[in-house]
């Protein structure tokens, strides 16, 4: 089980920083909430979407005459249907250099049709749609329509996307190749490599993996004929940039005429996201149908078409000292973005990734460059932790086999390396500013919890048993607060990252906080209550959140990247202040004192020294009704207690921490099993310690997938192998080991709460983590590493002495 | 077909087409939502139901073959709004919920464990991580979901009155299908 041994710290005697029990859990765990899928408007008609069966081929022709004629058939569409809609943008290009893209009408790089017309790219890319009056009537039709292909090859690797001869996927992207993109120095890492004491290099393989949040995406549409309003009901993380997305680029309808709304989402990791052709579908064949469309996936097509995640292949090398001083890191990555651009995929897969290779450690020469390609598979996206954990596996493997290479113990090597406390702000040099952070003491207490020095007792031990017992250790930092939104456009960011907030105080002193953010499980209900309760003192029981409905919600840019906390908190928080400066002028009026004489404590305003005493005293209820009623109100105080903010942060936030996993092999199986783990991580100051809790724990978790278990395997002619949960495997409760965790807290200069990213950041390490303790216990035998996923029959062929 | 099921302890009777899957009967046919849909496989778990006091997966069993069974779902386990079941309040507790929608699957396999708990040794942890291979859930790394259930078992063997522990903490198997 987990043992917490941080204290809690709460922030100024409040609310925040403490473990407050979590409003949404009595509803979930009833079964009460409304999931997409339970969306059920009258008169709802059901769609289904034919995914191409094959990789990539030409369609020569698509007959939907027998489907039409089926029972409970409402309408057959195909691309030919939509040729007045435009496809799907992309909107994260990788900055600074020159991306090729399937072109888009606002001269946006493009992305996907909403269905594909003359050819199809990947299994499953969707080319016709059935509505029916029942699910079952809408799949069955599928089966009924005949397309005739004329197939093409396949490729399905980016190294092979981009070799001479390899089939080309879009006329636009000459040799597949979508942007060749570099940060860092390359002249002189190359100089500090070719003049090291010490070089290694290692060839890696990010695997894809498929993010699986359990509850597979939906989408319902609603278009009023009367008002000629259309509403998108959708499993979504972001409903207001997917109106904007939908609305003005895709639809071309105006920006007022689009609702969307969010209900509660079964889970995203970063996969929600994204824009997908059901999106458009549902609204359009609403109009088309004048009945709402209901759409919801099956696994099998989550697993076609919802975005995939990691996918490098790289050679990354390492330049250091004997005495264990690292000089010099260098990454070349070949990034799979699939058949299309996603919404943010190509960003994902090179300044998210790159910008972050040299993770913790303090290196006077550090170089990325990435090759974006496309292939025919399903789009790559978001995964929690995207980008800093592909970067933290490249680096915490090098660093161990540095370590190894020099003879020196790695948590030693590392220790060494470490970004000094004394040199933050710290410039990595790759493209990112570390705001803050004692790298040092999170390290010791993450190597002395894990009770490392007791290793080598640990491991005769194990051996008298049978086992092979590794210990791997991963530090990071990740990029979190997504952000500043002029340094964004830098990245290739088209639109801002900002995020806002509005609170209403009601006349009875009762306060509806909104936010653009919206929850995919991250109990933002309660903890967003928790900060504007602890700014205005007051109650969190009388503060209610909403979010998620574009309707009712002030703009905002959604969840991703762990930003909610550190983005729509402090949104939260500089708006609660303006309401108190609010209650402070009203409250000198009412006082009948000068402003500079009157005190905002505890949920009301006092003259100066007369705190305790109610003549001189309006509580925050009293306050409301006065400035509800607004009388005696001088002209430059507005009625009405309701603010909003737009909060954009001066620069990101990094968050970090070290884990240490401990593995035990069965010489007789080869099976892997994490027998004890440590974390210890750093989100600055958190909200709610229980919500973080549980996020690092179901991150863990779910990088242990990736190391152990987790692969989207196709084959070479494009098929999707682990299309189902059957051939994907997922951890279960069985693979969970204990866990040991602690945090340490090192607040960012960047937000008025001093808080980092958390949401993801514990799924950043642990693939490196159990990697690095499986080459630990197999290298006497020579192994110097080991591709993810870690099977049992890889680690069998490994003690038997075969070759990767 | 004509069929009839007692559904949360209402009779209930409707035709259905003999290849219509329990889950579609209770979410479409009946409109109870609580149970969900997460894999078309068996995989995940988010559709167990109780049949006749077992824990089962609704995505795997026809309507037809249920019939005349008594189901208890999600919403059978509270009224609307009402107070927590011992299990789901210990859940709560913990914290053992994230985006939910693992939640009523895992509320009706680990009642069965529960349930089975109150005369017998607690089950351990390893028994309870067994108990829950069934179930899929991608939020919380499963370690809040089993302190609640080590929780629930305590309170429940608290409640319960003494009785000398005669099963065995083996009988705590794997659900149903
Ligand atoms: S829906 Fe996944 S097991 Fe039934
Ligand atoms: S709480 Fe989200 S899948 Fe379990």
């Amino acid at each position: 089980m987990t043992t917490v041994t941080g204290e809690t710290s709460p922030q100024g005697g409040g609310v925040l920083g403490r473990p407050l029990d979590i409003r949404e859990d009595p509803q979930l765990l009833r079964g009460e909430a409304t999931y997409v899928g339970d969306i059920d408007l009258p008169g709802t008609a059901h769609m289904a979407i034919l995914g191409s069966p094959v990789a990539h081929a030409k369609i020569l022709s698509i007959d939907t005459k027998a489907a039409e004629q089926l029972p409970g058939v409402l309408k057959v569409a195909t691309a030919a249907d939509f040729t007045d809609v435009m496809p799907l943008p992309c909107i994260w290009i990788p900055g600074g250099v020159e991306s090729h893209f399937p072109p888009h009408p606002y001269g946006l790089p493009g992305s996907r049709p909403v269905l594909s017309g003359d050819t199809v790219r990947h299994v499953g890319d969707p080319l016709a749609v059935v509505v029916a009056e029942t699910p079952r009537q809408a799949a069955a039709a599928l089966a009924a329509i005949s397309v005739e292909y004329e197939p093409l090859t396949a490729v399905t690797r980016a190294d092979e996307a981009l070799a001479e001869g390899a089939p080309q996927l879009h006329e636009a992207v000459p040799g597949n190749l979508n942007a060749y993109w570099t940060c860092g120095d390359k002249d002189r890492t190359d100089a500090a490599i070719a003049a090291a004491e010490v070089t290694v290099e290692l060839d890696l393989v990010n695997q894809r993996t498929i993010n699986s949040p359990i509850e597979p995406r939906g989408a319902v549409g609603d278009y009023n004929a009367a008002t000629g309003e259309y509403t998108l009901y959708a499993s979504t993380q972001g409903p207001h940039n997917h109106r904007f997305l939908l609305s003005a680029l895709v639809l071309g309808i105006p920006f007022n005429k689009l609702r969307v709304v969010a209900p509660t989402v079964g889970g995203s990791f970063g996969t929600k996201g994204y824009l997908y052709p059901d999106m458009p579908l549902v609204l359009l064949l609403s109009k088309a149908l004048g009945r709402p469309v209901k759409w919801v996936d099956t696994r099998t097509g989550l697993m076609n078409s919802t975005v995939q995640g990691r996918d490098h292949r790289q050679h990354v090398t390492l330049a250091g000292t004997r005495d264990g001083r690292i000089t010099a890191v260098r990454c070349t990555s070949y990034a799979n973005l699939g058949a299309y651009p996603s919404t943010i995929g190509p960003g994902v897969a090179t300044a998210l990734m790159g910008r972050s290779i040299s993770g913790m450690y303090d290196i006077d020469a550090a170089f990325c460059e990435v090759y974006a390609a496309f292939t025919n598979t399903v789009s790559l996206g978001a995964q929690r932790g995207s980008g800093r954990a592909e970067a933290a596996f490249l680096m915490e493997r090098l660093v161990d086999r540095y370590a190894s290479e020099i003879g020196m113990d790695p948590a030693a090597v590392r220790r060494k390396n470490l970004v000094p406390k004394e040199k933050f702000p710290y410039d990595n040099g790759l493209g990112w500013t570390y705001d803050s952070g004692d790298y040092q003491l999170n390290f010791d207490r993450a190597i002395e919890l894990s009770g490392y020095a007791d290793m080598p007792a640990r491991k005769t031990e194990a051996r008298a048993r049978g086992k092979r017992l590794g210990v791997g250790i991963a530090s990071y930092v990740a990029i979190c607060g997504v952000g500043p939104s002029t340094r964004m456009s830098k990245e290739g960011m088209l639109g801002g990252t900002w995020e806002s907030a509005n609170i209403r105080v009601h006349p009875t002193g009762e306060v509806t906080v909104t936010v653009g953010s919206a929850s995919t499980g991250q109990s933002h209900g309660t903890v967003f209550a928790q900060v504007a309760a602890d700014e205005l003192g007051i109650d969190p029981a009388q503060v209610q959140v909403y979010e998620g409905d574009t309707l009712k919600a002030p703009y905002g840019q959604g969840t991703y990247g762990s930003r909610s906390y550190s983005m729509a908190a402090p949104a939260i928080a500089l708006t609660a202040r303006k309401i108190k400066s609010k209650l402070v002028k009203a409250g000198a009026v009412f006082l009948g004192v000068p402003e500079d004489k009157v005190v905002y404590a505890d949920g009301k305003v006092f003259v100066e020294g007369h705190e305790d005493d109610t003549e001189n005293t309006k509580t925050f209820a009293e306050l409301a009704m006065a400035l509800w009623y607004g009388w005696g109100l001088p002209p430059e105080i507005e009625p009405a207690l309701d603010e909003t903010t737009h909060f954009d942060p001066p620069d990101f936030n990094y968050p970090f921490g070290t884990h240490v996993a401990v593995v035990e092999i069965d010489e007789l199986t080869g099976e892997t099993e994490v027998v004890a783990y440590t974390a210890v991580d750093d989100a600055g100051n958190i909200g709610n310690p229980k919500i973080v809790l549980g996020q690092i724990e179901g991150s863990i978790v779910h990088g242990l997938g990736q190391a152990l278990m987790e692969h989207a395997e196709y084959a070479p002619d494009g098929q999707l192998v682990s299309r189902d949960l059957g051939h994907y495997a997922l951890p279960r409760a069985i693979d969970a080991p204990f866990f040991t965790l602690d945090k340490t807290v090192t607040p960012s200069p960047h937000n008025p709460l001093g808080a980092k990213g958390a949401g993801e950041i514990a799924t950043v390490p642990p693939a490196a983590a159990v990697v690095n303790a499986v080459v630990d216990a197999l290298s006497d035998l020579g192994v110097r590493h080991i591709d993810m996923p870690v099977t049992p029959e890889k680690v069998w062929r490994r003690l038997r002495g075969e070759a990767q | 077909m004509d069929l009839s099921l007692n559904v949360n302890g209402r009779p209930e009777q409707f035709s259905a087409q003999p290849n219509e899957l329990l889950v579609e009967r209770l979410r479409d046919g009946l409109g109870l939502t609580g149970t969900k849909v997460g894999c078309d496989t068996g995989q995940c778990g988010t559709c167990v139901v109780r049949l006749d006091g077992r824990s089962v997966k609704s995505c795997l069993i026809l309507t037809a073959a249920a019939a005349g069974s008594a189901v208890t779902t999600i919403e059978g386990v509270t009224t609307p709004g009402g107070e927590l079941s011992g299990l789901q309040e210990a859940l709560r507790q913990e914290h053992g919920t994230q985006c939910g929608f693992c939640t009523p699957g895992m509320v009706m396999a680990l009642g069965e464990l529960v349930d089975n708990t109150a005369d017998r040794e607690a089950p351990t942890e390893p028994e309870i991580r067994e108990w829950l291979t069934g179930n899929l859930c991608r939020c919380t790394g499963y370690h809040s979901v089993v302190r609640g259930v080590q929780r629930a078992c305590s309170a429940a063997r608290e409640d319960a009155p003494a009785q000398p522990a005669t099963a065995t903490a083996a009988a705590a198997s794997g659900q149903e299908g």
